[in-house]
């Protein structure tokens, strides 16, 4: 009941001290699990997991079936009620908003751990899979694998991330490096080698050929010229793993990155110069997740076991959002339009 | 798997003594006509069932075990029903744990149970979402329910399955899989093989296959995995106690051999050792169908004939491995030898699953195994979050405490006696193992762990370097090749959970105590021999046999061994190389899936012929078929 509780009134009192508005105009996915750091397989669930929904009072509430191993959802840009889900069975689809689902994948595909929809060709859907790379064309009914390219082994990939601008424009992050596709995961090429896996990989809001990527031993990784080139970024180290990157729509040059045991690093111009976000956070400020609001810039720290945090000056003071004991894996902004 | 036995064993404190594991050590059968072991099985699954019935409590609601059981039995169908009812209004939990359990519940009471009661089950697929999981023993109990269920069900559309698949596409899905695993299985071995617990995980789902399944090949199928899974726990096991190596066991059967789930099975297909405690917890769910399944005659022989020494080479297979690896499973060379008095077993060494394996060990038997700790072996205590990442997909930082706070406290600990490494490699010719040990600069625990149990007798730290032991009947040599010195081994006390999941205490136990004989050295080996007491005039005598055995030995650059064993067999092994016999290097391609007196399988054959004497059984996965036949 506690839980309930926390979940729902705390962000309501917070909301006070955070800034007022206009209605977002997105409306926020959280991916994840609750309570969970104990469990194994097979144990008794006490609380809901899977996805959840940020309310009109600020809060989460649960949505639909109650997984614990729900690692990111991806969107169709026609209609929001249809999204993706990687978890660890496969590839969750729901045509109803979360409230009905249908694994696409079969035995041969399993523990996806992301997903991504190609804006310009909805339809396609991929999946990066611990083994590979999967490929849905018909919405995530059926799955097959495309991975002429890539290597027999080595191919644990992390995340995919489609290109905004350019219909099956691909990139995967795996465990040898960063593989691009320009047809549709018909064929794949290296990019940018690592000797440990990339776990994130963003494109910029504000530039289309400015990305980021984020890895476990090769730091920060970035591209100017649409993915094809990649280099370290200064000032980041890799002797320490990295989990997730994001970039501040509404404002150029902000980007955040998630990391274990670093915690939150932010920097405001454009990653030149870095500075650890972490007073205000708690002590053992292991970030699992970050991502920043596309309507009000607030930053986002998802901390392992602890609780999701928010911040309206870009990580220099940070308000519990709920969330408690949580793992989010993800957070996922959906325009409201597409309803 | 252990903390789901929890509330059996829970129950097993609340209701009177089990019969059989409280009793004296039972007598291998004597009669092994057919008819006789058949009314030994059914008592023995009968008493299981009992159990559960003696531990209802007339005041209090039956549990899902004790439901079932009154179905199996016939009884009360109605207050069943009505009881099935409640269950299923609560919250689901369990995954996979749950659906083999329910799937049980759905057939035993498909002819008993009310409207209802079964429309409640039925609906409980649609409404609950277990998980899949991510070992093969979780997808072997995931894809036998979907099975059983889609085939009970056989017409139902998408949206009455939890997956939104309709009976169809489950149906052929879980077909789809349930093959591939046999097929693997049985072309290259099997990947949790010898599990001290999670063989009820296969035997359970393979029993329900064999009894339930509509479709005739998948029943045979079932069957015959099945026939496998007992015949190698009997050819593995010592008098009913399954030894190493296991490609999973844990920190109290790694120990007490005899404390396992796999001596549940023995017990109820043999008769030779007492069961566990509660039946091994998930015992009941073999117990409710049990009257389905049999061991044959042959089988009773292998398990119980120990008259003659015997050597068996398997071919198995790692645990998959997603990432940070040239191979996708890696191959497993097993070796096994049983006497009267003792076994050794082992493999070759590397990481075949990151948390629970155990390479190698001598088990000895003991005329009463309960409580004793019947074992010697060492360890590498590997820690490594990248070695877990091979096989989990997983982040790297949070992995090693991860899983002590999911019930295995072991894993980052440096005593810890449960686990392989990719720093050992093991070599054993009959009763003679040698594993040495080169232990990469900057892992986490330089190191090497001998186990030394309590039960020991007279272990003697000879001048010769040989450190001498008696077990049971059995006569032990440990040879450390490095110094070392001596630790009490602390156990593990299990602390109330917070919100980080299981919190552990190391502890004292009471009396006397194992210990550990620790060598922390990177460059190491131990060299084990083990002979059985009849073979000599006194303890003294072995020491002195022992002592006469050429051995040299280097640890730089690398460990190197040159050994002489009691058998008279000249051993050559340096790590990093083949071992050499008699100047004949072991060559490991030729190894078959089976290869030795009871079991003989070739290499991707799906066709296994078991034997003992002159009675053989050939089950053939090729054609489905399970022929037995008797040699003149």
């Amino acid at each position: 009941m506690m839980k309930t509780l926390s979940r729902t009134l705390l962000p309501l009192l917070l909301l006070g001290a955070l800034p007022a508005g206009a209605a977002p105009a997105h409306d926020l996915y959280l991916f994840g699990a609750v309570n969970i750091t104990g469990r194994v397989i097979g144990s008794r669930d006490v609380a809901k997991n899977g996805v959840y929904v940020r309310t009109a009072e600020g809060g989460f509430t649960h949505r639909g079936i109650n997984y614990p191993a729900m690692l990111g959802g991806a969107f169709d840009p026609r209609d929001a009620r249809v999204f993706h889900v990687a978890a660890i069975c496969g590839v969750l689809t729901t045509a109803d908003g979360g409230l009905t689902w249908r694994i696409g994948t079969s035995w041969d595909m399993t523990e996806p751990k992301a997903v991504a929809v190609d804006p310009n060709a909805p339809d396609m859907v991929y999946a990066a899979l611990p083994d590979g790379l999967g490929v849905s064309t018909d919405r995530g009914h059926s799955w097959s694998r495309r991975e002429n390219g890539l290597p027999a082994r080595g191919k644990y990939t992390q995340v995919v991330t489609v290109d905004r601008t350019a219909a099956g424009r691909v990139f995967a992050g795996s465990e040898t490096g960063i593989y691009l596709t320009e047809d549709a995961a018909q064929n794949w090429r290296r990019v940018f080698p690592v000797v440990d896996t990339v776990t994130d990989i963003r494109q910029s809001p504000h530039d289309p050929k400015h990305w980021l990527a984020v890895s476990q031993s090769a730091g920060a990784l970035e591209s100017r010229d649409g993915g094809l080139t990649w280099a370290p970024i200064a000032g980041i180290t890799g002797r320490r793993a990295l989990y997730s990157v994001a970039f501040d729509p509404t404002r150029a040059g902000r980007i955040a990155i998630a990391s274990w045991s670093l915690g939150l690093l932010t920097s405001e111009d454009d990653g030149a110069t870095w500075a650890f976000r972490n007073e205000g956070l708690p002590e053992k400020h292991q970030v699992w997740r970050t991502a920043v609001d596309p309507d009000n810039g607030r930053l986002y720290a998802a901390i392992d076991s602890g609780a999701l945090f928010g911040s309206d000056d870009f990580g220099r003071t940070w308000q519990s959002l709920g969330m408690e004991d949580s793992r989010i894996q993800n957070l996922v902004f959906v325009p409201r339009a597409r309803r | 798997m252990k903390k789901l036995i929890t509330p059996f064993l829970l129950l097993a404190a609340l209701v009177s003594a089990q019969p059989s594991f409280t009793g004296p050590m039972p007598a291998p059968p004597a009669d092994l006509r057919p008819d006789t072991l058949r009314r030994a099985y059914q008592a023995r699954v009968d008493e299981t069932l009992d159990w559960y019935l003696h531990a209802i409590d007339p005041a209090g609601p039956l549990t899902r075990e004790q439901a079932l059981v009154k179905l199996v039995r016939g009884q009360d169908a109605a207050a069943v029903s009505r009881r099935i009812l409640e269950l299923l209004a609560e919250p689901q939990s369990g995954d996979m744990f749950w659906m083999f359990p329910w799937t049980a519940i759905a057939f035993t009471g498909r002819d008993q149970l009310s409207p209802e009661a079964r429309a409640a089950i039925r609906d409980a697929w649609r409404t609950y979402f277990p998980m899949r999981g991510d070992t093969e023993n979780h997808w072997v109990m995931y894809y036998a329910s979907l099975f059983l269920m889609t085939e009970l069900y056989p017409d139902d559309p998408g949206e009455t399955w939890f997956n939104g698949k309709s009976s169809e596409e489950n149906h052929a899905e879980a077909k789809g899989f349930l093959l591939h695993w046999m097929d693997l299985a049985t072309t290259i071995g099997q990947g949790e093989f010898n599990p001290t617990h999670y063989i009820g995980e296969y035997a359970i789902p393979m029993l329900y296959l064999a009894a339930w399944a509509e479709d005739p090949a998948m029943r045979q199928r079932g069957r015959m995995m099945l026939d496998l899974l007992m015949a190698e726990l009997a050819d593995n096991s010592l008098h009913g106690v399954l030894r190493g190596p296991n490609a999973r066991t844990d920190d109290t059967s790694v120990l007490e051999r005899w404390n396992a789930l796999a001596t549940y099975f023995s017990w109820t297909m043999y008769g030779h050792t007492p069961p566990p405690s509660g039946y091994g917890g998930w015992g009941i769910y073999f117990a409710i169908a049990a009257h389905h399944y049999e061991p044959p005659p042959l089988f009773h022989l292998i398990a119980t004939d120990r008259e003659f020494d015997r050597e068996q080479h398997d071919h198995k297979r790692s645990r998959r491995r997603w990432r940070y690896s040239d191979v996708e499973m890696m191959p497993v060379y097993k070796t096994g030898y049983i006497r009267r008095d003792y076994a050794v077993g082992s493999y070759q060494g590397g990481v075949t699953d990151p948390i629970q394996a155990h390479v190698w060990d001598v088990t000895w038997h003991e005329d009463d195994p309960r409580g004793v700790h019947n074992t010697m072996f060492s360890v590498h205590p590997h820690a490594s979050a990248r070695v877990l990442q091979m096989y989990f997909t997983e982040y790297p930082d949070w992995m090693i405490d991860l899983l002590a706070s999911q019930g295995k406290p072991s894993y980052g600990v440096p005593d810890k006696i449960l686990g392989c490494s990719p720093y050992e490699q093991v070599f054993q010719d009959l009763d003679t193992v040698i594993a040495l040990y080169a232990i990469a600069p900057g892992e986490n625990f330089q190191r090497v762990n001998g186990f030394f149990s309590r039960n020991l007798r007279d272990v003697t730290e000879d001048a010769s370097g040989w450190i001498f032991a008696r077990g049971g009947n059995t006569y032990l040599a440990y040879r450390p090749l490095a110094p070392y010195t001596w630790d009490e081994l602390l156990g593990y006390r299990q602390l109330p959970r917070g919100n980080s999941g299981y919190v552990w205490e190391r502890f004292r136990p009471e009396g006397p105590v194992d210990r550990i004989l620790v060598s922390p050295h990177a460059n190491n080996g131990t060299i084990v021999q083990a002979a059985s007491a009849d073979e000599f005039e006194s303890f003294e005598s072995f020491q002195a046999a022992m002592r006469a055995l050429p051995l040299e030995f280097t640890l730089e650059p690398r460990p190197a061994v040159k050994f002489t064993t009691l058998r008279g067999k000249k051993v050559a092994f340096t790590y990093g190389e083949a071992p050499v016999v008699n100047g004949q290097a072991v060559d490991y391609a030729r190894w078959k899936l089976f290869e030795g007196p009871h079991l003989n399988a070739e290499l991707g054959s799906r066709k296994i012929t078991i034997s003992h004497g002159r009675q053989h059984r050939v089950l053939d996965f090729n054609t489905v078929t399970i022929s037995d036949y008797v040699t003149p």
